[in-house]
């Protein structure tokens, strides 16, 4: 999967740990999240898109998808 | 300290506190010569070995879910690990004679922690 995370975090001026601490997971399971070496489980990936208040599909989506992350 | 080293470090006492016991134990076998009392020895560290088993579990429970995965990657490959080793033994063992003092089962055990760490590190690295 692909995803915006890294974008949606620098729009907010968090860094990762931030972000780790907003999720309550380690700043290792974000950076690994954002560099698409793992996808989140469905619960987290629900509290992702509650804390930036987007449907999940606004941030993730599959690898090929025409979306970009933009750091790729 | 992070979560994960935090999780590692409350994994030190319990199993140093387990070895010390045990090494007392394998002392008073030692010494001690009436078969109950040496049968208590004998199992003296189980519940040691049971306040460690349980620390590791409420570790496991405090993790978040990529370091769960990481861990059970890590377990994973000791075992195999494990396995491969006595299996090897097994055959090494048919294969020529091998002196017990040096090379035996009972050596497996010692290995398990390095394997352990590969595994974790492993682990690790395929997630940075």
């Amino acid at each position: 999967m692909n995803n915006r995370l890294r974008v949606l975090r620098a729009e907010r001026a968090w860094s990762q740990a931030d972000l780790a601490q907003h999720l309550g997971v380690s700043r290792q399971t974000v950076n690994a999240i954002e560099t698409g070496k793992y996808d989140p489980s469905l619960p987290l990936a629900f509290h992702i898109a509650t804390l930036f208040n987007l449907p999940i599909e606004a941030i993730f989506f599959p690898d090929g998808d025409g979306k970009e992350t933009g750091e790729r | 300290m992070t979560r994960v080293n935090q999780f590692l470090s409350s994994l030190l006492l319990p199993p140093i506190l387990f070895l010390a016991v045990y090494i007392a134990a394998r002392a008073l076998l030692e010494v001690v010569d009436p078969t109950p009392l040496r049968v208590t020895a004998a199992l003296l560290p189980i519940p040691f070995f049971a306040l460690w088993l349980f620390t590791i579990i409420r570790g496991v429970r405090e993790l978040d879910e990529l370091e769960r995965r990481i861990q059970l990657e890590a377990v994973a490959v000791a075992f195999l690990l494990a396995l491969l080793l006595l299996l090897t033994l097994g055959l090494l063992e048919i294969a020529v004679t091998l002196p017990p003092e040096d090379w035996s089962y009972r050596h497996v055990w010692a290995f398990l922690p390095t394997f352990y760490f590969f595994g974790l590190t492993m682990a690790r690295r395929r997630y940075q």
